[in-house]
């Protein structure tokens, strides 16, 4: 969604700007059901109160969803024709350069789990937990590429290069935590599978970024412009990542004296491991990028009228992020300033509010943006800005 | 303009300095409550091994324990001992033809055994290593003979072809062989003689070769090495060296004592001494003592132990071999048999003496010892089990290693939880002391006692008494922020046997089946950090 509000920028391009430079940075995060004080903590820190995992615990649904999506981007758009000869295409066609990385986290897990996770296996004695349908995914990647832009339509392809730093898919299609009313026994199954790859066995690909708009860039006419932006839709190939699977069920209800005194610690929790059907290897193989495509409506800024409608529809390929819609409505408060206000519904969250302004000086803009303003279980922050040359 | 621009640039850079400014660890609580132990304390495993067995409705306690078992190889050895026979000619033989026969000698071998005189023994296990050498610049068959060593009825010869050789560098042909089942007479050629074994060589040429000469300087030997040679049978005299000993043995469980005192009912000890030799034997306990881990000492006291006693020579032979014995017994009229058990000792010494023929060959070099042959000296004791504790304070120390990096995820407070079905009729106190390098750091007690079967009731499902106790150690926030420093821990139980109507300690009988069923739990409260 952030990327609307670049083009709205976009947009406002001064027509005899010979280039641009943007800059595009933006950090959020967001829940289904987990509290805003809950996550907090692990961004800025601190001691996550009882209480309010209480209050999460009691707002969540059997599927709960929780992402974060940080990123920092930098594009050139060059004065220079990707040829000079007027006859071809290219001669509407200028060079792009593109810089950037990103983060992409998303956890889908049952509020059993939660449960577990965050005040232990004491308060669920007697009670069977499903800690199953688990998804975790994590990606962290940079990426440079080069591409052209046309020059009136400021539509854009960029053929990017990428290096993926980290990268995480595991799921736990069963689970189950029981622990007997006499709290002697603890039952534990575990179907899973995960793949994770780090730093040190790092991955190589390619990615696209095609930002397409269609309809009419003139607001006087009565066809509205529209936005087709596909970001990161490529694939890397990892060498050496390491797989885990679990497949088993494990009961424990304490060793004997003699067990204690023969077997080491690592022996036991190997056992344990060996009861869960836990197995390790490395393997190579592809990893899809965090895709986004987004269909979104454009707003005119050049338009003289005071009050307009965006909306618009974004979705990943990621199984952890639901499908995103989002509408609103700008008000020109004055000539250099506009602002907008609207509701956005799916990615990571429910419900909740958003809010922007975007300043636009003479040959710079810039625009903030927050997608949490109220009935928020998150935070975001966006910055964009844009300076022409 | 251009410094508009710069403005909103700083503004975005301190808003990214602020979101990722993270002043302190992310961190919650949760509780647990997880199983550790289950087990079920029980004496089966020491029925019908004959330390105890069940008597109605009652234990028993009957042990049986040899201090001393030896046998015939323990007594009579030959050490690894080399026997060798050679030929050197005095003067030069020209032209030797082939196949000629030029040795043909007996040598009689004197074993150094001491004061034991052996005449016969068989051999159970060893081996002989036999060594030929050859300096004849012609094969030469050599031919070696023990005339006394037998196995089913057939002397002991080998035959050797020996390759061709030198002064310098004879030929040299080895070979082990298996001694078991071999007899060998010591006897000498009259048989009357003890410690004597024969050795037979004969050397001939080969009989394909050429004609030589066998000069002065050419040495024919061959060596045979006795090597760990062990007996079934020996008859001889047996020699009359003492043998004096000191055997120490380790009760367990009595090491782990600290304090208290426990009184035992009244109890027979017997000592029995077994010679499986047809020889005459003198036997003498010297002192019979115990050592508590307090240090104290004390000894048994009884006509028996200091004197010498004789037993006479075992009779029959093999499978019909009778050992003689001697039994002491010691009880509450001819000795202090009571205190010295009640002592607690865990250090068990026994100093003896045992010697052969104590009146010198008096059978005539007739002594007989044979495969199932042992002296032995073994105690046994029968006694209800029973005991009056009061104060009795088992310790045992163990190494811990309960580090936790407080930066991680790490346990805040934890408490053990037992759940315990005594059937034994005794309560007891449990206290931890948890140490740095054996120095007390803290103490911790149980919030209650593990109560004894005699205040509880009678399961009618196995008919025995039983009680059941939950006890709580609570482990205070100030050990658990030193569980890292700490590096052991000593568990103490403190035993009492208290009449539940008088308050004081009394003797009481330990049911049969009796058993201590243990469930330990640990409730943890921890701080997660991811």
């Amino acid at each position: 969604m952030r990327l609307l509000f670049l083009f709205l920028l976009l947009g406002a391009q001064l027509a005899q700007a010979q280039q641009a430079v943007l800059l595009d940075t933006y950090g959020t995060y967001n829940s289904t059901g987990v509290r805003r004080q809950v996550a907090d903590a692990f961004f800025y820190g601190g001691l996550i109160d009882s209480n309010e995992i209480s209050r999460s615990l009691s707002g969540l649904q059997k599927r709960n969803t929780f992402g974060l999506q940080m990123g920092l981007n930098a594009q050139w758009q060059t004065p220079w024709s990707v040829s000079k000869d007027a006859q071809k295409w290219g001669s509407s066609y200028k060079w792009v350069f593109n810089a950037g990385v990103q983060q992409y986290a998303g956890l889908q897990f049952s509020k059993d789990l939660f449960g577990l996770v965050f005040q232990g296996g004491l308060p669920y004695i007697g009670d069977t937990l499903d800690i199953g349908n688990l998804r975790a995914e994590a990606t962290t990647f940079s990426k440079i590429g080069i591409g052209f832009g046309n020059k009136a339509s400021q539509s854009t392809f960029v053929l990017n290069f990428v290096a993926v730093q980290r990268n995480l898919a595991a799921s736990l299609s069963k689970g189950s935590w029981y622990q007997t009313p006499s709290s002697a026994q603890i039952e534990l199954g575990l179907t899973g599978q995960a793949k994770f790859n780090r730093a040190s066995g790092q991955a190589y690909g390619l990615s696209l970024d095609i930002d397409y708009r269609f309809g009419s860039a003139d607001s006087t006419s009565n066809e509205q412009q529209f936005q087709l932006l596909i970001q990161n839709l490529g694939v890397a190939r990892a060498v050496q990542s390491t797989s885990y699977s679990l497949s088993g069920t494990l009961q424990y209800s304490g060793y004997s004296i003699a067990t204690w005194q023969q077997t080491s610690v690592e022996q036991l929790a190997q056992a344990f491991l060996d009861s869960l059907g836990f197995e390790q290897a490395l393997v190579s193989n592809w990893i899809l990028l965090p895709a986004q495509i987004q269909l979104s409506k454009i707003i005119d800024p050049e338009s003289q009228q005071r009050l307009a409608a965006y909306y618009g529809a974004q979705f990943m390929l990621r199984q952890t992020y639901t499908p995103l819609v989002y509408a609103g409505a700008q008000l020109k408060v004055k000539q250099f300033w506009r602002t907008g206000i609207g509701m956005a519904y799916g990615g990571f969250g429910g419900l909740r509010m958003q809010a922007y302004s975007a300043f636009q000086f003479k040959r710079s803009q810039l625009l903030l943006r927050s997608d949490n303003c109220t009935l928020r279980n998150g935070a975001s922050l966006y910055l964009q800005f844009r300076c022409d040359i | 303009m251009k410094m508009t621009s710069m403005r909103s640039f700083g503004i975005l850079l301190v808003a990214l300095t602020l979101f990722s400014c993270k002043k302190e660890a992310t961190r919650w609580r949760t509780d647990w409550l997880l199983p550790v132990l289950h087990d079920t304390l029980t004496l089966n495993q020491y029925y019908n091994d004959s330390t105890l067995s069940i008597n109605g409705s009652q234990i028993d306690v009957n042990l049986s324990r040899t201090i001393l078992d030896l046998g015939l190889s323990d007594l009579i050895q030959i050490p690894d001992t080399t026997i060798a026979q050679q030929y050197q000619a005095n003067f030069t033989v020209n032209n030797v033809s082939p196949g000629f026969m030029f040795v043909n000698s007996i040598k009689t071998h004197e074993l150094d055994l001491g004061d034991i005189q052996l005449k016969k023994v068989r051999v159970s296990s060893g081996q002989i290593q036999l060594k030929v050498y050859n300096p004849l610049n012609t094969a030469v068959l050599y031919q070696i003979e023990l005339p006394g060593v037998l196995q089913n009825g057939q002397v002991f010869v080998q035959n050797y072809t020996v390759a061709p050789g030198t002064v310098q560098n004879p030929t040299i042909a080895t070979e082990t062989i298996n001694l078991s089942g071999y007899e060998i007479d010591l006897g000498g050629l009259q048989g009357l003689e003890f410690n004597q074994l024969q050795s037979k060589l004969t050397l001939k040429t080969d009989p394909n070769g050429q004609t030589v000469s066998i000069y002065n300087n050419q040495i024919f030997k061959f060596e045979a090495a006795f090597q760990n040679l062990r007996f079934d049978y020996a008859k001889g005299f047996f020699g009359a060296t003492v043998i004096a000993g000191q055997e120490q043995f380790n009760l367990p469980y009595l090491d782990l004592i600290t304090n208290g005192s426990i009184s035992l009912p009244d109890l027979d000890l017997g000592l029995q001494i077994e010679n499986g030799f047809k020889m005459a034997l003198r036997a003498q306990v010297e002192e019979l003592s115990a050592t508590n881990t307090q240090g104290q000492s004390v000894s048994l006291n009884a006509p028996s132990i200091g004197p010498s006693m004789y037993l006479a020579p075992a009779t029959g032979s093999w499978n019909t071999l009778q050992p003689s014995t001697l039994n002491l017994q010691f009880n509450q009229n001819n000795s202090n048999i009571k205190a010295y058990l009640e002592n607690l000792g865990a250090n068990q010494q026994v100093t003896y003496q045992l010697q052969p023929n104590p009146w010198g060959n008096t059978s005539a070099g007739h002594d007989e010892a044979f495969a199932n042959s042992r002296l032995r000296i073994k105690m046994n004791a029968q006694m209800p089990m029973a005991l009056q504790a009061d104060g009795l304070t088992l310790q045992d120390t163990f190494d811990i290693d309960l580090s936790q990096d407080l930066q991680k995820s790490h346990v805040t407070a934890a408490t053990l939880i037992l759940d315990a079905t005594n059937a034994f009729p005794f309560s007891c106190d449990i206290v931890l002391y948890f140490m740095k390098d054996g120095q007390v750091w803290h103490t911790v007690i149980a919030d209650a006692q593990l109560v004894s079967a005699l205040q509880g009731q009678v399961d009618p499902s196995d008919g025995l008494l039983k009680k059941k106790s939950k006890l709580k150690i609570v482990l205070p926030p100030a050990l658990v922020a030193d569980l890292q420093d700490l590096n052991q821990v000593a568990v103490s139980a403190n035993f009492a046997t208290t009449d539940p109507g008088t308050g004081l300690a009394v003797q009481q009988a330990v049911q049969a089946h009796a058993f201590l069923g243990l469930q330990l739990q640990l409730q943890l409260q921890t701080q997660i950090q991811p």
